[in-house]
């Protein structure tokens, strides 16, 4: 094997496929990055974790097609302090990899490139749509953070996405709070209801972040989901498990309203934080006999705030306890200067969502006293 | 998995594993197990499709190999992924400290609405579950022979019956009963209501092959509610060839609905005449008997003490459907949970004042008015001294209700329709009553009419 190939290009691509290689793998092969130079002048950067695997192809001048397997970790260290030239060279020296530039050669032990594992591939009767890149963010990135960060219950541990009348359905809980974002689309997708693992998401958000605005084929099968666009193949486990039926713990009747500017409760919040316990508790006390939102929080070794919010209100006085980790949370994902939050009464949700938004949507249960 | 599977198994992996590094053993050969063998082919199980194809890929071979000189009738090895189970356990234990921080918040009640994706199955919904007496025994030994013989026994299966009397838990069993009894079973629970909606869609979307497929692809078919299709022609239409599709390759068909399909008004006559080309089963509401039989299942079922006092009391004031029964037998619960105390007898009775449901009253005005309607005839007429046939009938059935249903006295009952004499109304009670037991339409008639009165 021998190429040359930009260095920035190549940084920026091992940097993003280093993430999704095995951590902690009693595998070291998986650990490792697998390049693949073959005679279409196209270098493949392999990375998995057997959860998730990915494919980068980045132009490159290929003397002599080849492959080599060597630990992502160093590959990245060692490209990214290198600063004498903007081209380098990858050749094999014996059965490890060379690194070369005009005035630096560097040689990385590599290991077996069959132990490399394959990634699953597009099968025929595989579901197939295309999708742009950006929508796609926009939907789990509203969602994301809701999805539950431990596997005891591995379909709450996922973002869940299905499509029903011409709209496609992000969703995420960890059964403490709940998101939903719905997006349209054109024409109804013939798909089952998916459960993409968290943990992939959130890689997968990274490699779409890189992408830019594209169309991205997805190909879907009951075990596994590909995204694939110019260069990029990315492929992840589904989860096999259902997701409970959450339209049905959807309130449909509220007991008060408050509506707030948005600005005016990041402020608040960012100041409750500073407060706040433990627990992250902050206090509403939401009083439309005396048209005012009171938030409070306390801590003993620092000390407590009581906040007002200017808000219009309408329904019953409630007293009512948040995580406000919870509250803050999908103020990112509401794309509405005013914000209303609708009560349903003690130890029940709050909804939250955009006043000229109805897209998202947020739940969020009270902590008890 | 039988035990001899999972020994060959076993002695597969010790040989797999002294002819491969530790690390790669552990990585690939970890939560795999023979799902099953069948026709000599042995069915394996791998936790997702990176190691699906790595092992095909890689170890195929040698696996092979190995399980031929364990047993040699083996001729094939096909790789199916499986939900792992080990993942939850393993993580339970390093996730606690997170939950910890988080245990004063309350959660959202999702744990009750699982349901499967796939096949839209409550899991909750089993024979085992379904109790059964005088008033449900037809209907559940025509369940079990569906599951016996499925698409040959009775196809379709029809369950109908008033509402909270089991029809969806008999139907849902059929269909739990034979997804265990064969994981390939393609089982599919719908309500009528859904497919409409599904097929709708379908069709706006220009997908109507596709939604023909799929539903043409299950091996049995569960569809609840049916009445709800009547006006729907188009609809009724997709039903009709998708019945015919599945009922000519065998596949069992069961379909409920709150009426005997004959009453559900506007379902075209063919759709009807193909529900009565297999079992139409009834689910009157339950007799004394299993009354007692369901209260005692549902009291063992939550581990709740009743003594026979209680039980006899709540199955006589309590004659609801089967749901009532549940909503009142909840109550009893919580409130002794609350108290700690068994409850007795009297501070039963004090409890349920208000959940049974008060002795149906209408006035004899109002029957006579609903009667009179449903036979097309004159209100006037029933009062009146004339004995033209079509009259004297529904004349005769009105006292009938009355007396059965409203506990009305015979001297005012003949009194109220036109001054008649109190031997007569007992006269055609008895008629009716003695003509119920040989005529089912009458039985239906009156069932029917018994719905517009509620």
């Amino acid at each position: 094997m021998k190429l040359t190939c930009s260095k920035e290009v190549f940084l920026e691509n091992i940097s993003i496929a280093e993430k999704t290689t095995g951590k902690n793998l009693t595998l070291p092969v998986l650990g490792c990055l697998l390049l693949d130079a073959n005679e279409d002048g196209v270098l493949k950067i392999r990375a998995t974790n057997i959860d998730l695997g990915i494919e980068l192809s980045i132009p490159a001048t290929i003397h002599e097609p080849g492959r080599v397997v060597v630990p992502g970790n160093i590959l990245q260290s060692v490209i990214s302090s290198m600063y004498d030239s903007k081209d380098i060279t990858l050749s094999l020296s014996g059965e490890n990899l060379s690194v070369s530039s005009p005035k630096s050669k560097t040689i990385i032990k590599s290991f077996p490139t069959d132990d490399f594992p394959t990634l699953p591939e597009i099968e025929k009767e595989d579901i197939t749509f295309t999708f742009n890149s950006k929508d796609f963010l926009r939907g789990v990135q509203s969602v994301w953070f809701s999805a539950s960060t431990t596997t005891i219950k591995p379909e709450l541990a996922t973002v869940y996405i299905y499509v029903f009348d011409k709209k496609m359905y992000f969703v995420a809980t960890d059964s403490f709070r709940l998101g939903e974002k719905t997006l349209s689309i054109s024409k109804n997708i013939d798909m089952e209801p998916i459960l993409i693992p968290i943990k992939n998401i959130i890689e997968i958000i990274k490699v779409f972040d890189f992408l830019n605005d594209t169309d991205i084929e997805v190909h879907l099968n009951e075990n596994q989901i590909v995204f694939t666009t110019k260069g990029v193949y990315v492929t992840s486990r589904l989860i096999d498990g259902n997701f409970p039926d959450y339209k049905q713990i959807l309130p449909k009747e509220f007991t008060s309203e408050v509506i707030v500017l948005k600005q005016d409760l990041i402020n608040v919040l960012k100041k409750i934080n500073i407060f706040s316990d433990k627990s992250n508790q902050v206090q509403f006390l939401v009083e439309p006999s005396k048209k005012k939102v009171v938030l409070k929080s306390q801590n003993k070794d620092v000390g407590e705030t009581v906040e007002t919010l200017d808000a219009a209100l309408s329904g019953d006085d409630l007293q009512i306890s948040f995580n406000h980790k919870y509250i803050t949370d999908c103020l990112q994902s509401i794309n509405s200067d005013s914000i209303s939050l609708s009560f349903t009464g003690l130890s029940r949700p709050v909804v939250m969502k955009g006043v000229s938004d109805t897209s998202f949507l947020y739940l969020v249960m009270p902590m008890n006293k | 998995m039988t035990i001899d599977s999972k020994q060959l198994w076993e002695n597969t992996l010790i040989d797999v594993e002294l002819n491969i590094s530790k690390a790669n053993f552990t990585t690939w050969f970890k939560n795999t197990h023979i799902v099953k063998e069948e026709d000599g082919i042995i069915y394996l199980g791998v936790p997702s499709q990176f190691v699906k194809d790595w092992i095909s890929k890689k170890y195929h071979k040698f696996i092979l190999k190995t399980l031929r000189g364990f047993a040699g009738e083996i001729r094939g090895l096909e790789y199916v992924i499986v939900k792992e189970q080990d993942v939850k356990k393993k993580a339970s234990t390093n996730s606690t400290r997170s939950q910890n921080t988080l245990r004063n918040v309350n959660e959202l009640p999702l744990e009750n609405f699982y349901i499967n994706k796939n096949d839209n199955l409550n899991p909750r919904y089993t024979f085992e579950s379904f109790v059964v007496g005088a008033f449900n025994e037809l209907a559940h030994a025509a369940a079990q022979a569906v599951v016996k013989k499925p698409g040959i026994a009775y196809n379709p299966l029809f369950l109908y019956g008033p509402t909270g009397l089991g029809k969806t838990h008999l139907a849902q069993a059929v269909g739990n009963y034979l997804k265990k009894l064969n994981s390939d079973k393609k089982v599919y629970y719908i309500t009528s209501e859904r497919f409409t909606v599904e097929y709708l869609n379908a069709v706006q979307d220009m997908r109507a092959n596709s939604f023909k497929e799929k539903y043409r692809s299950y091996d049995v078919l569960i569809m609840d509610d049916i009445q709800f299709f009547a006006k729907k022609e188009k609809t009724q239409e997709e039903l009709f060839h998708l019945f015919n599709a599945l009922y000519d390759d065998n596949k069992q068909i069961v379909f409920t609905s709150d009426q005997h399909p004959n009453f559900i008004s506007d379902l075209e006559n063919r759709l009807k005449s193909r529900f009565a080309a297999g079992m139409i089963v009834d689910i009157p509401t339950p007799d004394y008997d299993s009354r007692v039989a369901i209260l005692k299942a549902k009291a063992a079922h939550n581990n709740f003490q009743l003594s026979d006092e209680i039980i006899e009391y709540l199955a006589t004031t309590v004659q609801g459907n089967i749901r009532d029964l549940e909503g009142v037998l909840n109550i009893l619960i919580c409130q002794s949970q609350l108290k700690g105390v068994v409850l007795k007898l009297d501070e039963v009775e004090n409890l349920i004042k208000n959940s049974a449901k008060p002795k149906k009253t209408a006035s004899v005005k109002e029957v006579v008015q609903k009667v009179s309607e449903f036979y097309d005839v004159d209100e006037a007429n029933i009062y009146e001294k004339t004995r033209r046939k079509e009259i004297v009938r529904p004349r005769q059935l009105i006292m009938y209700i009355l007396r059965e249903d409203f506990n009305v006295s015979y001297p005012s009952i003949g009194q109220k329709l036109g001054g008649r004499d109190h031997t007569t109304v007992i006269h055609s009670c008895e008629k009716i009553k003695r003509e119920l037991k040989n005529d089912p339409t009458l039985e239906q008639e009156i069932n029917q009419i018994r719905t517009i009165l509620k």
